[in-house]
């Protein structure tokens, strides 16, 4: 009895690192309908193995591979899901919709919801924080003929994705980190006398 | 009847010791040249399986080791040719995953940053 008890245990302790794994992993579909109807498909499903894989080649001397590295030790999945069209709002809005009810689940908060009418785009990043960190990113953003989804799992650290801009193009989006600026910003300039 | 049958046998079958110089009779009954010619060929013929039976064994298992370790290198070249191919590909997923990243944080970037529209011009009181 006591050796089941045991055994019991010792599987629930080998099972919470795995489900901690799988937080912030979104569900995505399958979208075979989608697929079928785009012009461009990208779905990429890098989890741990294949990161490990993808880091140990990775060019130092490409500063596009170099700032990729410094996401390798962190992260733990990259998948993406990106359709392209030829003929506006092919994608039934039911698809995205599927994937934002995952992301009012506790944890998830939006971070930046923009929205362009002019250019009828829809950008939306969340990110899931647990413990004081960022352990999962989300994007789904929806133009009139590209629908992406990109999930990111992993420890994410912001300033991490700050670095990568000029490598990747990734802007500085002015989401909260947490920690303190280096230095204070410089005092605004005295106004001009008449 | 069958008594006498079974007595009769065994008077016929009972061990007889032969008679003197039984052996003497025989050994000189032998003809003279087959002693002399036997151990030569038993002698040929026992040199060469013993030669075989001494060098087959070590050859075979040289023989073994040999194709084990060519087979083993074989199999690692493979190994690390499908492993270096998984890898590149795996980084040409990574890469193409955080390019289409940057991009739509881009887009969130620029849809965050863009200036408000200016209001419309208030209009003149014809008045």
């Amino acid at each position: 009895m006591k050796l089941r008890l045991a055994l019991c245990a010792a599987a629930l302790l080998c099972a919470v690192p795995a489900l901690g794994q799988d937080r912030g992993l979104l569900k995505l579909p399958a979208f075979a309908g989608l697929e079928a109807k785009a012009s461009e498909s990208v779905q990429v499903n890098v989890d741990s193995k294949l990161l490990g894989l993808a880091c140990r080649f990775l060019n130092s001397d490409d500063p596009e591979q170099a700032a990729a590295q410094k996401f390798c030790t962190s992260l733990t999945g990259v998948y993406v899901r990106q359709f392209t069209f030829d003929s506006d709002y092919a994608y039934p809005k039911s698809d995205i919709d599927g994937i934002r009810q995952q992301l009012l689940a506790p944890g998830w908060s939006q971070v930046v919801g923009a929205r362009s009418r002019k250019e009828n785009t829809d950008v939306n990043v969340f990110i899931l924080v647990e413990g004081g960190k960022a352990r999962s990113l989300a994007i789904i953003a929806s133009e009139p003929r590209e629908f992406t989804i990109v999930n990111v799992i992993g420890n994410i650290d912001l300033e991490q994705l700050h670095d990568l801009e000029g490598n990747f193009g990734v802007p500085r989006l002015g989401i909260e980190t947490g920690k303190k600026p280096d230095k204070a910003p410089p005092p605004p300039p005295p106004p001009p006398k008449k | 009847m069958s008594q006498d049958i079974e007595n009769q046998l065994r008077r016929a079958l009972r061990p007889v010791d032969p008679s003197a110089g039984f052996a003497e009779r025989v050994m000189r009954a032998l003809p003279e040249s087959t002693p002399r010619a036997a151990p030569v060929v038993a002698l040929r013929s026992a040199a060469r399986p013993n030669l075989w039976r001494r060098l087959s064994t070590p050859a075979a298992l040289a023989a073994s080791l040999v194709v084990a370790v060519l087979l083993g290198q074989q199999a690692g070249r493979q190994q690390v040719e499908r492993e270096q191919r998984a890898g590149l590909a795996a980084r040409a997923e990574l890469l193409q995953a955080l390019r289409i990243t940057s991009k739509k944080l881009d887009l969130a970037y620029q849809a965050v940053n863009r200036p408000a529209p200016a209001p419309p011009p208030a209009e003149e009181n014809p008045s």
